[in-house]
């Protein structure tokens, strides 16, 4: 059984094992979890069988099953009693505007985004910084962003999931978007010798 | 043009308007708000271009070509690797 199972599953490690942590790591910010989560992964892939053959069939199908991990983590979490970011007033979203509900100055600020997206794909220090940026962000935020913004996840499902209301959702996903692209704005575009230095 | 500007939402409106915008379709008379309101302010626009390109660049991050799934540089440590094999291992014996 060892022969024939054993260095199978050994050369997962090898060739899925950082893929598939990394695409762990990004959703549930902590690395021993993300850890688990590939462990459960190929426990999972062990019992079950690939219905398609090929490399690139092999990947997809353990991102199918870590994906599922992710989401039972999500859902286990859920019912533990996690503060509920969206009426937490750490950094409020309102900041930007002036009293009249017009935009500050500042906070409009714009310099620097490109128009299309081909520009940025190639550059590290891009995708550094949104990592930066994501990481940021308070864990349940987070999580609600990750799933609607990565995993395409429709509003309904995640509200189900995680026990939130459209409302509630609906404000930390505003939150999110909000305090990313200002963070995106501060450590990458346009201010960029700030950004070094910070 | 100011009891125009009053019917509008105001810009702090427009920012969570075009957030919900991404997630669900609005109805059509705030739709139709958002529209003047766009076409009258710049920074609002910018502000729904952004929002876009955030979410066309995360989608990317799901693609394993892209350099978005190396946003990350860490990999899994050799203990980690250690232990699953062990764990893989002890699975099947």
């Amino acid at each position: 059984m060892d022969e024939v199972v054993g260095p199978d599953s050994h050369r997962w490690i090898d060739e899925h094992g950082d893929y598939l942590y990394r695409f762990a790591l990004v959703r549930v910010y902590d690395s021993n979890v993300a850890e688990d989560l590939v462990q459960d992964t190929f426990l999972a892939a062990l019992q079950g069988t690939r219905r398609e053959s090929g490399p690139t069939a092999e990947r997809r199908w353990m991102v199918g099953i870590i994906k599922h991990k992710i989401v039972d983590h999500f859902r286990r979490m859920a019912k533990e009693p996690l503060r509920d970011d969206s009426r937490s007033d750490v950094p409020s979203a309102d900041d930007d505007f002036l009293v009249d509900g017009h935009w500050k100055p500042a906070a409009a600020d714009s310099r620097g985004w490109p128009d299309k997206p081909d520009t940025l794909l190639e550059q590290k220090q891009f995708w550094d910084a949104l990592a930066c940026c994501l990481d940021k962000l308070p864990p349940r935020t987070a999580q609600v962003f990750t799933l609607r913004e990565m995993d395409e996840m429709d509003t309904e499902e995640i509200c189900r999931l995680l026990h939130l209301t459209q409302t509630n959702l609906g404000v930390m996903l505003y939150r999110a978007r909000k305090q990313l692209r200002n963070c995106l704005s501060t450590r990458y575009f346009g201010r960029t010798e700030e950004a070094v230095q910070s | 043009m100011s009891w125009v500007a009053r019917l509008l939402p105001t810009c702090q409106e427009m920012s969570k308007l075009l957030s919900d915008a991404l997630d669900r379709r609005l109805p059509w008379h705030i739709r139709t708000r958002m529209f003047v309101h766009l076409r009258m302010c710049m920074l609002c626009k910018q502000y729904q271009h952004q929002l876009a390109l955030l979410r066309r660049l995360l989608r990317l991050t799901n693609d394993s070509h892209s350099a978005g799934v190396q946003v990350l540089q860490a990999g899994l440590s050799d203990e980690a690797k250690e232990r699953i094999r062990r764990a893989l291992d002890s699975s099947h014996s």
